[in-house]
């Protein structure tokens, strides 16, 4: 329970960091303020990078737009997977086992792969997107397919179905709110292996463009100095690091006690 | 003997399968290397005759058949950027990335079975193996990368930050180049393989032959060796099969930031580029690779199967 209540607050600190910190910056995170490649010091919390830059600044900075991009990926992805897990479910038949398939197809290659394979034709931001809904939406249906399997034939969704109410009214008010726990764990998941996916374009130059800050451009940029100044790799790391483990942590302590929550950790990763 | 071969059936589809995404999402979006090589400011006609030349302007099912045909006939095509033959740069990046993920994946084996015996038979009290092994695999690439970088090369000065192979030399007689990428590959690997393991091992460990021998008395590691092992061969099988999938992937990324001379720099620079036959080329050889894998270990688990045994 406190172990629960430790990864929430640190969950909710590093989310409210990189949604707000920008406004709490001291310096402007483009703008060279100080002699390149200084350590920690006054003035500058984390020292600076090659151009002068102010690493606290940036770092406080960064972070949104690449949380923006993840979570935009994380709820398509849900969603997909959620409308096609209730399809699959409740239909069963023929329109289970064609999604069914359709899902072991995805499944077969690694996300990353396909986020490259995207960003030929498609801005970084769409292809973390895409790469999200096509790696992640046929994990989120199978857990949801299954969830609602389970209480398709439970007494009050038969009692639904003979008041006579449609099968959109039975979704949004008997069977969603039953499995509000495993979609919302399942959402939490995406939005790991969503920020693996932003982080992995934003390194190798398919997202965010120079020079606007952002944590996972920083570790390349600042690579070359990081015997100068250790922090300007160390401090990005570090909230990406804290980002996706915060999140996870939550996820795997708020499902602790849910048997069905086994299944769906076959895959925080992206198959990076 | 059908039984045998539906693994292979199954392989070979999606392999057809991820032609087509594959063709699809590289040749008919926009993005054209046409538009890329003509000097700024071309006219439309000049972009056309381009097109023509690089032979882009035929109907998309005719491109694609005659591309699949080339990959069956073993002709890659060749590079919009440079005019070589794709297969050339293929085949002479092939070895640096084949022993980056071999070492990789010969590392984080051991390592997955340790970390996801020791969470697996934990699993009981839940809580500290569990975890550590969820919030660790959650940690992305470029971060593990970045630290292992950041604390051996800048802070340690043990091994170089950037792993440029001379051309034509084997990584296998550098090895002091390979200690980053191979390090930053296997340790997320092993983390995700171990939480992929533990759940195998947590498993087998409450079914009643375990339970029993363990009353008995019988020492640990003979309990560990006959009664769990061979239990754990199928998940085990299935778990390198999709990490070396991961690893094929993850490879872009390490390459690119230690500047590593393999086909996941040579995939992300052709992305770069806009050099589709490259990039066409290099996705279906890892897609073949990752569906072989998959192919594989649903072979071991048909095969370890006890209900399709003959007697």
């Amino acid at each position: 329970m406190v172990n629960r209540l430790l990864a929430t607050v640190l969950l909710a600190a590093v989310l409210a960091t990189a949604a707000l910190g920008g406004w709490a910056a001291p310096y402007d995170p483009t703008d060279p303020v100080a002699p390149p490649w200084q350590g920690s010091g006054p003035g500058h919390l984390l020292g600076t990078d090659a151009l002068g830059r102010d690493v606290w600044s940036r770092v406080l900075s960064g972070g949104a737009d690449l949380l923006a991009v993840s979570v935009t990926a994380a709820l398509a992805a849900s969603a997909t997977g959620l409308a096609g897990g209730l399809a699959a479910g409740w239909l069963g038949g023929a329109a289970d086992r064609v999604l069914t398939a359709l899902t072991d197809l995805l499944l077969a290659v690694p996300s990353l792969l396909l986020a490259l394979v995207a960003a030929i034709a498609l801005p970084g931001p769409a292809a973390v997107v895409v790469a999200t809904v096509c790696g992640g939406a046929p994990l989120t249906l199978r857990v949801v397919r299954d969830a609602v399997r389970a209480v398709r034939t439970t007494g009050y969704v038969e009692a639904a179905r003979c008041r006579g109410e449609s099968t959109a009214a039975i979704a949004l008010r008997e069977i969603l709110p039953a499995m509000k726990g495993t979609v919302l764990a399942d959402l939490g998941l995406r939005l790991v292996v969503a920020v693996q996916i932003a982080s992995a374009l934003n390194v190798l130059g398919f997202g965010t463009p120079p020079p606007e800050p952002d944590w996972a451009l920083m570790l390349r940029e600042n690579m070359a100095g990081v015997a100068m100044n250790p922090w300007a790799v160390a401090a990005p790391a570090l909230a990406l690091g804290l980002t996706t483990t915060a999140l996870a942590l939550s996820v795997y302590l708020a499902t602790d006690r849910d048997p069905r929550a086994t299944t769906s950790r076959e895959d925080t990763r992206a198959g990076i | 003997m059908a039984r045998g071969l539906r693994p292979l059936v199954r392989g070979a589809l999606l392999l057809a399968a991820a032609s087509v995404v594959v063709f699809a999402a590289t040749a008919l979006l926009p993005g054209d290397a046409a538009q890329l090589r003509v000097s700024p400011g071309a006219t439309d006609e000049q972009v056309r005759a381009l097109r023509q030349e690089l032979g882009q302007d035929a109907a998309p099912w005719r491109l694609y058949t005659d591309w699949t045909a080339g990959l069956l006939r073993g002709d890659l095509g060749t590079s919009l950027v440079n005019d070589r033959p794709v297969l050339d740069a293929v085949l002479q990046r092939l070895p640096a990335t084949a022993t980056l993920i071999g070492l990789s994946l010969a590392l984080a084996a051991p390592a997955m079975l340790l970390l996801g015996g020791w969470a697996g038979a934990a699993r009981a009290s839940r809580g500290a193996a569990g975890a550590f092994l969820t919030g660790g695999a959650a940690v992305p690439a470029v971060v593990v990368a970045a630290g292992a970088a950041a604390l051996l090369s800048g802070v340690l000065d043990l091994v170089p930050a950037v792993s440029l192979l001379p051309p034509g030399t084997h990584p296998v007689h550098h090895p002091e180049l390979l200690v980053l990428p191979v390090l930053s590959m296997a340790l997320p690997t092993a983390l995700f393989g171990a939480g992929l393991v533990s759940g195998a091992v947590a498993d087998t460990v409450s079914r009643p032959h375990v339970v029993d021998a363990l009353r008995r008395g019988r020492p640990l590691w003979s309990v560990a060796a006959v009664d769990v092992l061979p239990f754990l061969l199928a998940p085990f099988t299935r778990v390198l099969a999709v990490s070396a999938g991961g690893l094929i992937a993850a490879t872009t990324i390490v390459e690119t930031l230690f500047g590593y001379p393999g086909l996941g720099s040579l995939l992300v620079s052709a992305v770069a580029s806009r050099d589709t036959p490259v990039v066409q080329a290099v996705a279906m050889l890892a897609a073949a690779v990752v569906l072989a894998g998959l192919a594989v270990s649903d072979a071991v688990a048909d095969g370890t199967d006890p209900r399709s045994r003959a007697w």
